[in-house]
């Protein structure tokens, strides 16, 4: 058991928050992805009509890096050549792949100000995890600040992410963080975090509260749903949000009752699920770096998704028992 | 937010206190000049009159979460209306009945989280209200309400029922109001009978409420009809005599019943459900000795992406040749897209003091919350000043001279909506019927929408201008 743990200390590492604290100014980057139909990648950058008017655009790394520079993100990230994971077109990924690459040199050569701002590589290359490991080694290899994991989280399959995911972290270096790109489900943010990521950011938490579902501990529920017209408990009980804390102790007070009815129909209901989301969301992350810090991080995973499904382990979901199998966390053991 | 034991100097403080809910303070005397006064209910902090309550909209003031509101706003009173609660009463009781409030005070100011100083007035219906179809009528026992499940009647003996149950500060009772409509002789005799009787009715279910009790928590102001006081004269004398002693304020649904409203009722303080939409037509109301108003405008700027900019009195000396001053700024324009001034130089609300016009501009543009948010809370801020202004005025002794300054200074009316609006809501407007436009237009298109209807176009004719060409998917013409 006690090199078992040992073991794992070395791999699990204290992730920050998915969402940076407001001081901070959040990582800029250029998401062409959802784009992609109408746009077309060259050699020279990305081609695109604009969604405002259809005027044809161009973006280049060296624009794309200039952009962030006058922004002055403190974390900026690179322009990629994203194909999504579900392609079935082997040779374009493995293009990408080296494309990317060879944007995050001209990229690091346009970076301006590399003493106030941290450029983060974004390895790419698909499912194949030959071709992830060869983007590792290039991209480890230009020594960026920190490092993405990029181009996940695209509809693939939970297993094949998180190889992915471990493929890559075992190949970064220890001490630079690691950051996984448009993760937001706890689920997956708690196993990648056993993985070795540290890092995530994603729009689920709050666009899921704009559709009235709010985030517990035992699952996420549409407060739209008739049920909880007549549920006066707080969206999750024992919260201490500003929402769901009771009025005696400086909250809100306000009740599932109350999110029924204005979620989806006034704009407010959508700012008061926010609230709770996120809060629940880095809540839980400020719970996983106490657990890493006192050692007790597979307990604390096997915790979670022992209230997450009521305790019953068949219905644990096969993707996350083998991920973390692989790295010696047992979740069906008692 | 507990209710603190009261100690030494609160209990100092509330012996001093007048006795009376509504202190006039300043006035001529007569029935329809302005006059300053004090609202006041125990736990709720004083509104200084004239002054407004702002409208919410299923609770909340729109756009405004409850802890936003106790943070960055100085709104110190809300209007609720209870048909934004009541889904499918009588058939079904509505959560907000069956809701026990944690610590026995009022459980609609639980349920919709409202800070506990925060003066609570109840009334029916939303202000403005969605006027109900003919087929939908007002009867002898009931009015139609608009809920989000569409129109419903409301009995009297229900709204009573639920106001006194609800413990709001205020309670504006049910009256028989035509929105929207033109009265006859007939109904408006029709209309006294039933206020008469559901006023009656009311002041009924509060002394079986509060049989046990020292008096009613709740204050009772009795709807007027929107005509002269002569044309309801039943109605008035029923106040001045039966109801005197049950009715602690009278709400207005326009101006007329102020013409010839008697002395015997000038006590009573005036809160006025009316629309007006345009800050000269506030002013007009408070010139008319209106104390508490709605302002429904505000949030209507809001939506419209109207950052107010109007002040009273008018910072600007009123000149003979000068154009007139805008009463509001639209924030939508691309002008604001570089600009790092405040909405409103000067103004030292959340909005101004920590966002400038550009970051305003780009919200609007992107369709992101937070706009309409930061607009709200500005344009709420803009009102409180308003208020302030006309208040000092009348206690100086400037005010009319201050109205005619602002009538000069400032455009009769608010800029024009050129952006988008947040989402419509069904309970938000009424269909008008078949083939009408969408209310919310879609907010995507097919990026790809242009170079297919190029594709479908014939070639353009040799002599084909501008306008041809656009309409055939060719870019814009650029002026």
């Amino acid at each position: 058991m006690a090199a078992q743990h040992s073991h794992r200390q070395r791999r699990v590492r204290y992730p920050l928050d998915p969402h940076p604290p407001a001081s901070t100014n959040l990582p800029t980057s250029f998401q062409m992805v959802s784009l992609l139909k109408l746009s077309q990648v060259t050699e020279e950058g990305v081609r695109f009509l604009s969604p405002h008017d259809g005027s044809p655009m161009l973006l280049t790394p060296e624009h794309s890096i200039s952009l962030q520079n006058s922004i002055g993100s403190d974390i900026m990230m690179q322009l990629d050549d994203v194909i999504a994971t579900t392609s079935p077109d082997h040779a374009r990924i493995k293009e990408a792949m080296h494309r990317s690459v060879r944007w995050l040199d001209r990229c690091i050569a346009a970076h301006e100000k590399p003493e106030s701002q941290n450029l983060f590589c974004i390895i790419q290359g698909g499912l194949d995890l030959e071709l992830r490991r060869e983007c590792c080694r290039e991209m480890v290899a230009r020594d960026t600040p920190g490092i993405a994991i990029g181009g996940l989280s695209g509809g693939e399959a939970k297993d094949a992410f998180c190889k992915v995911v471990g493929t890559c972290t075992q190949l970064l270096p220890e001490r630079k963080p690691r950051y996984v790109m448009g993760v937001g489900y706890p689920e997956d943010i708690l196993v990648s975090v056993a993985l070795g990521a540290d890092m995530f950011d994603c729009v689920w938490p709050t666009r899921t509260a704009r559709f009235g579902n709010g985030i517990t501990a035992e699952g996420t529920f549409n407060l739209r749903h008739a049920a909880y017209a007549y549920d006066f408990r707080p969206v999750e009980e024992g919260c201490q949000c500003t929402c769901c804390r009771p009025q005696s102790e400086g909250g809100l007070g306000i009740t599932r009752a109350y999110i029924h009815h204005v979620a989806a129909k006034e704009t407010a209901g959508a700012h008061l699920l926010s609230m709770h989301n996120v809060h629940h969301l880095l809540e839980l992350m400020r719970r996983a770096r106490e657990a890493i810090v006192e050692q007790r991080y597979p307990e604390f995973l096997k915790e979670y998704f022992g209230r997450l499904y009521a305790g019953d382990k068949d219905k644990y979901p096969q993707w996350a028992v083998d991920a973390l199998q692989g790295v010696e966390v047992d979740l069906l053991s008692d | 937010m507990t209710v603190q034991p009261l100690d030494a100097v609160h209990r100092d403080k509330i012996a001093q206190l007048p006795e009376e809910m509504f202190t006039i303070i300043k006035s001529v005397g007569r029935a329809t000049e302005p006059r300053l006064g004090r609202l006041h209910i125990l736990g709720r902090d004083t509104l200084e009159t004239p002054h407004y309550v702002a409208t919410t909209s299923r609770g909340v003031v729109p756009h405004i979460t409850q802890d936003l509101f106790a943070r960055a706003t100085g709104i110190n009173g809300v209007y609720v209306p209870l048909e934004d609660f009541i889904e499918k009463a009588p058939d079904k009781i509505p959560p907000l009945y069956q809701f026990k409030s944690p610590d026995g005070s009022s459980p609609l100011r639980r349920f919709i989280a409202l800070r506990e100083r925060a003066l609570l007035v109840l009334g029916a219906r939303r202000t403005p209200p969605i006027i109900a179809p003919a087929a939908n009528p007002n009867t002898n026992t009931s009015v139609s309400i608009s809920t989000s499940v569409g129109f419903r009647p409301l009995t009297a003996e229900d709204y009573a029922e639920a106001a006194e149950k609800l413990q709001p500060d205020i309670v504006v009772g049910l009256g028989d109001i035509p929105y929207g409509r033109a009265l006859g002789s007939k109904r408006i005799e029709k209309a006294t009978d039933r206020n008469i009787e559901w006023l009656q009715a009311h002041v009924d279910v509060r002394n079986d409420w509060y049989e046990d009790t020292t008096g009613p928590s709740t204050e009772l102001f009795a709807p007027l009809l929107p005509v002269s006081c002569a044309n309801q004269h039943y109605y008035i004398e029923s106040l001045l005599q039966d109801r005197s002693k049950d009715v602690d304020g009278l709400a207005f649904y326009n101006l007329a019943a102020l013409e010839d409203l008697p002395d015997g009722l000038s006590h009573l303080p005036r809160l006025a459900l009316t629309e007006p939409t345009t800050p000269h037509e506030v002013l007009q109301h408070v010139s008319l000795g209106l104390d508490v108003l709605t302002v429904p405008f505000i949030t209507a700027a809001t939506d419209a992406g109207i950052a107010l900019s109007f002040a009273f009195p008018a910072t600007a000396a009123p000149k003979a040749e000068a154009p007139p001053v805008s009463l509001g700024i639209d924030m939508w324009t691309t002008d604001h897209a570089t600009s790092l001034a405040p909405l409103v130089e000067g103004c030292e609300c959340y909005a101004c003091t920590n966002h400038h016009r550009a970051y305003l501009q780009h919200l609007l543009s992107a369709k992101e919350m937070l706009a309409w948010v930061l607009l709200q809370i500005h344009n709420h801020h803009t009102l409180d000043l308003f208020f302030a202004g006309i208040r000092k005025s009348l206690e100086d002794g400037s005010f009319q001279q201050n109205v005619e300054g602002f009538a000069k200074v400032y455009e009769s009316r608010l800029p024009e909506k050129t952006g988008q609006g947040p989402r419509i809501r069904g309970y938000q407007f009424k269909s008008e019927g078949p083939g009408e436009p969408k209310k919310n237009p879609a907010p995507f298109q097919m990026l790809d929408d242009r170079s297919e209807k190029l594709a479908e176009s014939t070639p353009p004719a040799a002599d084909a201008d501008a306008a041809e060409l656009e309409e055939q998917g060719f870019a814009e013409k650029q002026s």
